[in-house]
């Protein structure tokens, strides 16, 4: 099984931490992983601030001949996915993958501490990693099958108000979103919040910086590193 | 002003209620819907009949006309707005008509014919308690189903000349004065939900029996209605009644659902609208035709429960609207499809499916400008490289973009860090 991990541009800037988390969890699944070191981005800020762009066609060709690209971001996977690509089926979310192709579940099955999970939008409403509560579908949730500890949902599964582009041209109404999501979340009194979106969570973690809110934000990656690392 | 000057605006004085009230509905909705167990199948049934309406709309237009003549209601067919007007104008001319009673349509909201009617001497009434409340605002609707949802009891009170702010007592008065305009009035005007190709008939769903009363008291009674709200047969309509309700408010069905034929008791008299429609049918956004005006979009919408519906200016606002306002006026209207943020809450609630994301994205693209930051920023990403070049610039130079998405950021979050090295260096 060849794997490529993409590199979602904005982790590699802002957040190397989770790239490297990423790769270690799946080399700790003995998986044969290559990291292209020729790609860039996969073209999510211009398709969604209405910017044309090949930039897909350029991330299918790098990454096609893999069985499987891995990426630690559903926004990205998202993206690839609506392009129909040769690449399309093949690009998995972080958790996703670790569930649908490794299945592998309850990686936190002994975390100490208190999870919220942000359900992100693209996670939920794109990618359907979890059932969101505008259908009627049976409950699940990959991402807390792969943790497998107690696990806080917020009450409503709505948008943290990140939304790319959103966050700089409506920059209140994104506050505003992103505080009622905060507390929502601190209302299950966690000790730590938790998805599989960086972008929301570097949002999330801005707001409560601002608002001196005291609580711990962490990439899904980490979380599931600090119980695979056997080192610790 | 654009949305977002309008939504911190209508935020900081309404938001948070304006949010609780349309997040109760959302609950109220899915709980509804969820009592259908092939509710699903359902959704995928009605996108499947309103593509076949679409695709073939022409042929069901002329079939719908055919089946409503043969049974003796007077039809039009008005390219556009100020056709509709006109005719409708000349039908309540023919009565010498004074006082008109109109239950809720969006698509006279469409065509602005509360205000042509009223420049020509005519009386018009909206009957829909909220309709009538934003009438006595001087507003527009800001929600298509709740049109008065942005008011608080209070300001209703203060409209009628009341003290007693409690709902079922403004609710009374209300009624008390709208019977006497029902019983005055020379003609009703109302829309319809859906027309019945093979019957000729038309459809129209309140919870207040006022379209009702406006249909049968007065001798003329006109129906304007969008030529997309065509069903082909009463099998279908069976379906959409069944979503309509329970995906707007959480109802098992409207409390009023008439079906209208030939009018005993006077004249009825169908005008089916264009309006642009026609000409849709051959861009990306066809698929906003299959809409039937649910609102179940603008209820989830995230930003819309915080901004409320006037932010968005146009008769339809929300996500939806944000499809079909800047095909009107691309200027004015850039600003809508970015008051989003792909949340994708809009797709899954669509009881006809409309792939709301990709319009969205569609959308932005058809208002956005060439921008050259944009075209070398795209170019760089090209080659790993001019990408590295590139977002090395960036974390050094901020450029104009850059400078403002930082100011928005600082307002109301801290910067995040930069870490001096990458992963893929």
């Amino acid at each position: 099984m060849k794997i490529a991990l993409h590199i979602p541009c904005y982790i590699n800037e802002l957040n190397p931490e989770i790239a490297k988390k990423t790769l270690l969890i799946l080399r700790h699944f003995n998986l044969d992983i290559k990291v292209p070191k020729e790609q860039t981005c996969c073209g999510q800020p211009f398709i969604n601030s209405g910017h044309p762009t090949t930039l897909p066609n350029q991330f299918n060709e790098l990454f096609k001949s893999f069985d499987y690209i891995v990426s630690p971001s559903s926004s990205c996977v998202s993206t690839i996915r609506a392009q129909n690509l040769e690449v399309s089926k093949k690009t998995f979310e972080l958790v996703e993958f670790l569930h649908d192709i490794l299945k592998v579940k309850n990686i936190a099955k002994n975390y100490p501490k208190k999870i919220a999970l942000h359900n992100s939008c693209h996670s939920l409403r794109h990618l359907f990693e979890g059932s969101p509560s505008e259908l009627n579908i049976p409950y699940f949730n990959k991402i807390k099958e792969v943790l497998g500890c107690e696990v806080a949902e917020a009450s409503r599964d709505e948008c943290c108000g990140f939304g790319g582009v959103f966050s700089i041209k409506e920059g209140f109404i994104s506050y505003v979103m992103g505080r009622n999501k905060l507390d929502d979340l601190l209302s299950k009194n966690p000790d730590v919040i938790t998805g599989v979106d960086f972008s929301c969570l570097m949002h999330l973690e801005s707001i409560a910086k601002k608002d001196k809110d005291n609580i711990e934000i962490k990439h899904i990656s980490e979380i599931l590193w600090e119980c695979l690392d056997e080192t610790l | 002003m654009k949305h977002y000057e309008l939504a911190v605006k209508f935020y900081k004085t309404q938001g948070p209620r304006h949010d609780r009230a349309l997040w109760t509905i959302r609950q109220k909705r899915d709980k509804a819907i969820k009592e259908v167990d092939e509710w699903e199948e359902l959704r995928k049934k009605a996108s499947k009949i309103k593509d076949e309406v679409i695709n073939y709309l022409q042929d069901y237009v002329n079939e719908f006309i055919r089946n409503a003549k043969n049974q003796g209601i007077e039809v039009y067919f008005a390219k556009d707005a100020d056709e509709h007007n006109r005719i409708v104008l000349n039908l309540l001319k023919e009565i010498n008509a004074k006082k008109v009673v109109k239950s809720k349509s969006m698509l006279t909201e469409e065509c602005g014919l509360n205000e042509y009617l009223e420049k020509k001497g005519i009386e018009v009434i909206d009957t829909d308690l909220g309709e009538r409340i934003v009438q006595l605002r001087k507003e527009k609707p800001s929600h298509i189903v709740l049109p008065a949802i942005h008011t608080t009891k209070e300001e209703v009170a203060e409209i009628l000349g009341e003290t007693n702010t409690d709902p079922t007592y403004l609710t009374h008065k209300m009624r008390k004065l709208l019977r006497n305009e029902f019983l005055s009035a020379d003609a009703g005007v109302s829309g319809a939900n859906f027309l019945v190709a093979d019957k000729g008939w038309a459809v129209v769903c309140t919870n207040e029996g006022n379209a009702d009363l406006g249909a049968v008291l007065p001798k003329l009674h006109i129906i304007s209605v969008g030529i997309e709200k065509i069903v082909p047969n009463m099998r279908d309509l069976g379906i959409f009644l069944r979503m309509l309700a329970r995906n707007a408010t959480g109802q098992k069905i409207t409390t009023y659902t008439s079906i209208f034929g030939h009018k005993k008791n006077g004249k009825r008299v169908i005008v089916l609208v264009d309006n642009g429609r026609f000409e849709k049918l051959n861009t990306e956004f066809k698929e906003t035709l299959k809409c039937i005006r649910c609102s179940a979009c603008l209820t989830t919408c995230p930003v819309f429960r915080r901004s409320g519906g006037h932010a968005y200016r146009y008769v339809i606002p929300g996500p939806i609207g944000s499809l079909l306002a800047p095909l009107v006026d691309k200027e004015e209207y850039s600003d809508l499809p970015f008051a989003c943020t792909l949340c994708n809450s809009c797709e899954m609630v669509c009881p006809v499916k409309i792939p709301f994301s990709k319009q969205l994205v569609k959308m932005r693209e058809y208002v956005t400008k060439e921008n050259f930051a944009f075209k070398l920023a795209e170019k760089s990403m090209h080659s790993p490289l001019l990408f590295k070049l590139f977002s090395t610039i960036l974390r050094l130079t901020p450029t104009p973009l850059l400078k403002k998405a930082i100011k928005e950021w600082s307002k109301y979050k801290i910067l995040p860090k930069i870490p001096p090295k990458r992963f893929i260096s």
